[in-house]
């Protein structure tokens, strides 16, 4: 037994040897370069000052763009998601139904917000539409999945209390169910739109809208002066934004 | 007179029971009455007052209700349900909701799909609202959220609602477990006069006896699933209700015994 877990412990060793090994052959690391990189990023970091401050009103028109994608990519994950949340909530779905949009939601969820936006600059062109397809699509895998848990987890009781007082299907859903739901779908949406914003604020990198787009531009045409600007921009936005969440989970918790 | 309440040879089994809940049930219950059913706990009062209720089914037997017979598997017809009122004994408000809310809710089923999906509310139908909160002496918590209140004011909030619905016959299941002695009096005597100056007929269940006489006009005591004794309030005599007690310990498996040496 004890020789036997020595190695296992030797084999594991060597494995995480090799694979570290493995990662330094294949790519182009090489002390010389990592040195004289030192220098250059000195250089690179100085070109960059002092930041361009004629930018304004790019960094005000993308920030306007990055809001306006957030804001319409989530209403149109709302759109989606309500319905996707009803079919994939156990209470009001049959197993099959609930078990495969669940499993699609999932999907959804596992592909990253840059790569739908980067397909959707190729089906679309460049623009903020790909951005709020992208932030929509990418949305709906959290958002229809937290819409299903909050039906899910409504209270059986009144619902069933009114049923017996012979109310219909709609009057409860309207009257016990949702007075149950819109508290947490209130909550789940908001901070669904935080992320959403934050998110949109580096979308513009791959052509999709936004502040993010500017940093692309101005980087590309090695304007790192204004660059450096846009950049500070967006390191305050997010900022904001955390001040904002912080707030939200105060409000909410 | 047809009666409000008449139930022959009822037998049910909850779905993955063993043994059967009810067996071999019957009762007739005569308009205006104030019927309690006594038992320990598992003698199938809740499941009875549901089958009354229309929401268990798969039951044999025949029972009827308000001159209609029940269908052992399928709930009655929307228009009916309105008739019968069901004080729950969890409340089963909906608690981020207004008081008022919650009573309103009791007209619902009185509503056509519309008015009743938008809330829109008729001046009687307010009317109703208030004069159950009133009776009910929650007249002034009207805008109050049902998750402020305490357990006996959200007692009152579930009796008001079932007034509203303005039912014939009122069904309570163990409607003062939760308080103390003092005020599960009141909140007995609440209901009985409530429901005989709107000329309902009122079914309760209880176990506890010495509260349940005071306002009952009829006593059926119940043991694991059957009807022990029925009879008028002034005939019933302690050893028949220490009798119920007797012996029946309050977990299952002991009671499935007892049934299985009977
Ligand atoms: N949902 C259920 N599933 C299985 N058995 C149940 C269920 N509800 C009640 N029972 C059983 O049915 C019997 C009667 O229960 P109940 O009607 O709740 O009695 P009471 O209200 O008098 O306490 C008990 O043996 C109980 O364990
Ligand atoms: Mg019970």
């Amino acid at each position: 037994m004890k020789r036997s877990g020595g190695w296992a412990g030797f084999l594991t060793g060597a494995v995480f040897a090799a694979i570290v090994l493995w990662s330094f052959a294949t790519s182009d690391m090489e002390l010389s370069r990592l040195l004289s990189a030192g220098p250059r990023i000195v250089e690179f970091l100085s070109r960059m000052m002092p930041p361009d401050p004629t930018v304004v009103t790019e960094i005000v028109d993308g920030t306007a763009e990055t809001l306006r994608i957030a804001i319409l990519g989530t209403l149109g994950a709302v759109i989606l998601s309500v319905p996707l949340g009803l079919a994939a909530s156990e209470t009001m779905a049959p197993p099959v139904i609930h078990r495969s949009v669940r499993t699609l939601l999932a999907l959804i969820r596992a592909i990253p917000l840059l790569l739908v936006a980067m397909l959707m600059v190729g089906a679309v062109g460049l623009g903020p539409m790909p951005g709020i397809i992208a932030v929509a699509f990418h949305a709906t895998g959290m958002l229809g999945k937290f819409y299903a848990e909050a039906i899910d987890g409504v209270t059986r009781a009144p619902i069933e209390a009114l049923e017996s007082a012979g109310a219909g299907r709609l009057a409860r859903l309207r009257h016990a169910i949702w007075p149950q739901m819109a508290p947490v779908v209130a909550r789940d949406t908001i901070f669904r739109f935080e992320l959403n914003l934050r998110e949109s604020l580096i979308l513009g990198i791959v052509g999709a809208g936004g502040i993010g787009f500017y940093i692309q531009t101005y980087v590309r045409s090695f304007q790192y002066d204004k660059a450096a600007s846009v950049t500070l921009a967006v390191i305050l936005l997010v900022i904001a934004i955390e001040g904002m969440n912080v707030a939200l989970r105060r409000h909410f918790s | 007179m047809t009666r409000v309440v008449d139930i022959d040879d009822l037998d049910f089994a909850h779905a993955g029971a063993d043994l059967p809940a009810l067996e071999g049930v019957g009762l007739g219950v005569e308009a205006g009455e104030a019927v309690v059913l006594l038992g320990p706990s598992g003698a199938g009062k809740t499941t009875l007052l549901a089958i009354l209720d229309g929401r268990l089914h798969g039951w044999t037997g025949r029972v009827s209700v308000l001159g209609r017979p029940l269908s052992p598997d399928a709930p009655p017809p929307a228009a009916a349900r309105p008739d019968i009122g069901f004080i729950f004994q969890e409340f089963a408000l909906v608690e981020r909701s207004s008081v008022l809310r919650n009573v309103l809710n009791g007209r619902l089923g009185r509503m056509s799909t519309f008015a009743a999906l938008l809330g829109r509310h008729s001046v009687h139908d307010l009317d109703v609202a208030h004069q159950a909160m009133a009776d009910c002496g929650i007249g002034e918590l009207t805008h109050r959220r049902v998750d402020s209140l305490s357990g006996g004011q959200r007692q009152r909030v579930a009796i008001a609602r079932c007034l509203a619905q303005e039912p014939r016959l009122i069904l309570a299941d163990e409607p003062v477990s939760n308080l103390d002695p003092a005020r599960a009096g009141e909140i007995l005597t609440l209901i009985t006069r409530a429901a005989a100056k709107r000329g309902a007929t009122t079914i309760f269940s209880s176990h506890q006896p010495e509260l349940a006489l005071r306002v009952a006009s009829r006593v059926v005591g119940m043991t694991v699933g059957r009807i022990a004794f029925d009879h008028p309030v002034g005939d019933v005599s302690e050893q028949e209700i220490a009798a119920l007690y007797r012996n029946v310990a309050q977990d299952w498996p002991i009671e499935a015994e007892l049934r299985l040496v009977q």
